[in-house]
């Protein structure tokens, strides 16, 4: 089977447009960084408190809102997070500026106050680690095993476990009927339990707090790794090819990393650590398939001296055409199921590789090979002075 | 089969024996990172001026009080720990000779500035850097004393570099962030004091009763009061005495207990060399109050019932995970300073398992599309770029295991693009043997001059990738080194199976056929 056969596209006699069409794209995307609403940084880079909690029924947004609001600088950001009807809800919150501290405990303690007010002092399922149930369990002794702490803590430790294990599966317990669905419970327990322990109304899935030192260090890190890796692939392609190749390469770098750059910000996405690595993957993987077609460059100079670079590069291209798509394709289809099944911790990841494989496959034909072959004719040129010079 | 295939095959078959060996059995192989077990990631600062602040304060009041011994009247000044000194109070009249000599045996080493009523003395150089170092090698044993007798497996607890003041903690699989927290941070500094005057409902009406001056030995110090229930039910104010009577240093051992009340109390056991110091104090002062200050708090402040030798017990309306907790605390030692939080990461159980669903859910749908293109296109061939395909696979996963690296939540995409872009190098090598078809060469000489022109696409395509994967190893941290580490091994390995291994199936599918008329690609 075959998709693209033999082609033989002028894809160079195009590069004035394509190259207007990116220069329009990257300057539309930096203005509209800049001047809009700019990159939506997120607390890895510049600090603040985010709170992912599931709750036992939709809760009400402006009743959150307002339970922590004595508490924070600025807005809070209040939404829903993954599919609506698992009740899951992400809080973030700005640190007071310049501070460090455990920001992540006053909070979850306001939501307790407000939203568990009815627990009293009954042992809350949804908050409480095994260890305390257990020692619960180990004082309490519904079973009546009598006898040293430590036989009741290898007695009852199974059990607490299982409780635990159960909240670890679904995240939460709904309500205390919930219990008849835990398993390895003696009977007795199960009645303890139902009677001296109760739902509160949210359970943690997950916390980060970034304070302003590992914020600015995360920031410089980022920067770094980035920074680096587009000179090492510069100096990687100036040792394998050669200069006007390397200056090609790292254009169509930049390009699709601007452009990325301006859909994670047209889509208020927000840049964290995860993101990062999202777009120095696509740094490789752009590379890579601009690589594939130098190579192919390299080899066709080779065989027909004497000919255009151009059209050396149009042929090049049009060679690997077919492998290009191919590969695109498969990279995408798998980037598209991440982005798809990933769940949303991961979507931001995927949404940035599915942008840079798309951009990346764009550029590496009409933006790389161009202005290599530019670069080669201003560097070509000013050989051709200098020999002329000396001639004279 | 002649032996060139055979050996080729043998090392195939060694690699994938040892990467299904070092994988079995995965789930106790691969090590899940913090992102997909659940657990906390925490960056802790020791306030190291806090130690400095002590070995001043404690200098000064080492001078003071020998040189009260000997006649002295000095009075404790100010501690600046920017320039690192102590200021004493001289009298006018005082023996300077005697005062630097005290000085020399009683603050050795300390720069001694003789001032117009005040001495200023100042920390001997470098002091402030020993100092530093040893309040955060203790309190990294000490927080690692802490997690050990709470029992988490495989904590990660160690300083962020050498000279650094912050220390990093990773704890899995904890399902109870908040308390473990608590007992990592809080300083747990126990004192037992004696109460001058006290409790009161409010400051106001305990200088009242005291007079209306706090006295320069007392001070203030307030605690909750609680119901019978442990609810709180307001502040307590109280007067101190500031000297100790003991400290928590000065325990042996303790550990939760019941009174006869079926209340949770902590038992403790002083040091030997305290036992007398306690009985005497307790023995003398039968029918007064005592306070147990922990962190500056009072927790309880019982009236001495009778002379108590060197066990005693600490009682103060505890549930049943704060007095565990606090005698663990009591046992595993104080912080030599107290401590912040720079940086917090907790994932709950819950939504760490909920990725690894999602993650082999989103890689098997990719993997399965992506096998059944390569089988449509490239027929034959696809299939031999199939079986490379799952050898890569598991070779990325054995690869892991044998070295222990951890999976992340991103490693897992690093495994899912793998899939992706191994099938690159097999498309390239396919791709060239239909050119090299096309051109009217025959069936193996276009497998050949297919492989050998591709090699060098495919090497420099890989590496360049690698350099993106080195520098985000480099300076990434946690999950993001995961995935590095993912997308380095999942490109060697696709080097490995999609230009060896593909050529070996080649080879196999062509041996001790004379002519070959077509291939399938």
């Amino acid at each position: 089977m075959r998709i693209i056969g033999d082609t033989n596209i002028p894809f160079l006699s195009y590069r004035k447009i394509a190259l207007s069409l990116s220069a329009l794209a990257i300057v539309g995307g930096l203005a509209y960084q800049f001047l809009g609403p700019g990159l939506n940084l997120g607390i890895d880079f510049v600090g603040g408190t985010q709170v992912t909690l599931k709750f036992r029924e939709q809760p009400d947004l402006g009743a959150l809102r307002e339970s922590i609001s004595n508490l924070t600088v600025g807005t809070p950001l209040i939404q829903s997070f993954d599919e609506a009807e698992k009740h899951e809800i992400l809080i973030r919150v700005e640190n007071p500026e310049g501070a460090e501290g455990d920001f992540t405990r006053p909070i979850l303690e306001l939501l307790h106050q407000d939203f568990n007010s009815d627990l009293g002092n009954r042992f809350d399922l949804n908050t409480q680690g095994s260890l305390a149930l257990l020692g619960r369990l180990v004082s309490a002794d519904p079973d009546g095993m009598g006898g040293d702490a430590e036989a009741r803590e290898s007695f009852y430790g199974p059990m607490a476990d299982a409780v635990l294990e159960y909240r670890k599966t679904n995240g939460i317990f709904g309500s205390l009927d919930d219990l008849e669905n835990v398993e390895g419970l003696s009977e007795t327990v199960r009645t303890y339990l139902e009677n001296n322990t109760a739902v509160g109304a949210f359970s943690l899935l997950g916390a980060e707090s970034v304070g302003p030192a590992v914020g600015a260090d995360l920031q410089k890190k980022a920067m770094l790794a980035i920074g680096f890796s587009l000179v090492g692939m510069l100096v990687y392609i100036w040792i394998r090819f050669q200069l006007p190749y390397a200056v090609g390469a790292v254009v169509a770098l930049f390009h699709d990393v601007l452009i990325t750059l301006t859909a994670i910000a047209v889509t208020h996405r927000e840049i964290n650590l995860p993101t990062v690595a999202a777009l120095l993957t696509l740094v490789g993987y752009s590379v890579n398939d601009t690589v594939v077609v130098f190579d192919r460059v390299r080899e066709n100079l080779r065989l027909r001296r004497g000919e255009e670079l151009e059209s050396v590069m149009d042929l090049s291209i049009n060679q690997t055409l077919s492998r290009t798509f191919i590969t695109s394709g498969t990279t995408l289809v798998v980037v598209l199921s991440l982005f798809i099944f990933g769940g949303d911790v991961i979507n931001t990841f995927a949404f940035v590789l599915l942008v840079g494989i798309l951009v990346g496959t764009y550029s590496s034909i009409f933006v790389a090979s161009p202005v290599a072959l530019a670069m080669n004719r201003v560097l070509v040129s000013r050989r051709e002075r200098r020999r002329l010079r000396g001639r004279r | 089969m002649d032996s060139k295939i055979l050996w080729r095959v043998i090392l195939i078959l060694v690699v994938v024996a040892l990467s299904v060996w070092s994988l079995y059995p995965p789930g106790e192989k691969i090590h899940y990172g913090l992102d997909l077990s659940g657990g906390i990631h925490l960056v802790l600062q020791v306030q190291t001026d806090d130690a400095i602040k002590a070995e001043l304060d404690d200098s000064a009041q080492r001078l003071v009080s020998r040189a009260r011994e000997q006649g002295l009247e000095l009075s404790q000044g100010e501690s600046n720990i920017e320039n690192l000194s102590f200021k004493v109070n001289v009298p006018a009249d005082a023996d300077t000779t005697a005062l630097r000599e005290l000085a020399q045996n009683w603050v050795p080493g300390y720069g001694t500035d003789p001032g117009v009523g005040e001495w200023t003395f100042k920390l001997p150089p470098n002091m402030d850097r020993t100092v530093r170092d040893m309040a955060v090698r203790s309190s990294l044993e000490t927080i690692w004393n802490r997690v050990d007798q709470f029992g988490v497996a495989e904590p990660v607890i160690q300083r962020q570099g050498m000279e650094s003041d912050r220390i990093l903690v990773q704890l899995p699989g904890v399902d109870d962030p908040a308390r473990v927290k608590d007992l990592i941070s809080s300083t747990a500094f126990l004192e037992f004091q004696e109460v001058v005057a006290g409790p009161a409902p409010d400051r106001q009406s305990l200088l009242t009763a005291i007079g209306g001056v706090t006295p320069s030995d007392s001070e203030i110090v307030t605690g909750d009061r609680r119901g019978l229930d442990g609810q709180v039910l307001g502040v307590d104010y109280y007067l101190l005495k500031k000297a100790a009577i003991i400290s928590g240093q000065e325990l042996r051992s303790a550990r939760r207990s019941q009174d006869e009340y079926g209340q949770p109390v902590v038992n403790f056991a002083t040091q030997p060399y305290a036992a007398d110091k306690f009985g005497q104090y307790t023995g003398s002062h039968i029918g007064t109050r005592m306070a147990i200050v922990l962190d500056q708090k009072v927790i309880s402040a019982p009236s001495i019932e009778s002379r108590i030798p060197g066990d005693g017990r600490i009682t103060g309306s505890f549930t049943i995970e704060e007095a565990e907790d606090l005698a663990l605390k009591l046992r595993a030692g104080a912080l030599p300073a107290t401590i912040t939080y720079l940086e917090e990461r907790t994932v709950g159980p819950s939504l760490g398992r909920d990725s690894v669903v999602r993650g082999v859910r989103a890689a098997v749908s990719g993997l399965l599309i992506v096998m059944i293109f390569m089988l449509v296109y490239y027929r034959r061939s696809g299939l031999n770029a199939n079986v490379a395909l799952i050898l890569n696979i598991m070779i990325l996963l054995g690869a892991m295991a044998y070295f222990g690296a951890t999976l992340t939540l991103p490693g897992i995409a690093g495994v899912i693009l793998t899939i992706g872009m191994a099938v690159d190098a097999n498309v390239l090598i396919f791709e060239r043997i239909r050119e090299e078809l096309q051109v009217g060469k025959t069936v193996r000489a276009a497998i050949d001059t297919g492989f050998a022109r591709a090699f060098g696409t495919i090497l420099d395509a890989n590496l360049t990738t690698m350099i993106a994967a080195l520098f985000l190893f480099n300076f990434g941290t946690g999950p993001i080194k995961g995935f590095a580490v993912t997308l380095s091994i999942g490109i060697l390995a696709s080097v490995f199976t999609a230009v060896f291994v593909s050529r070996t199936l080649y080879m196999i599918a062509l041996a001790g056929r004379e002519r070959v008329e077509s291939l399938s690609i």
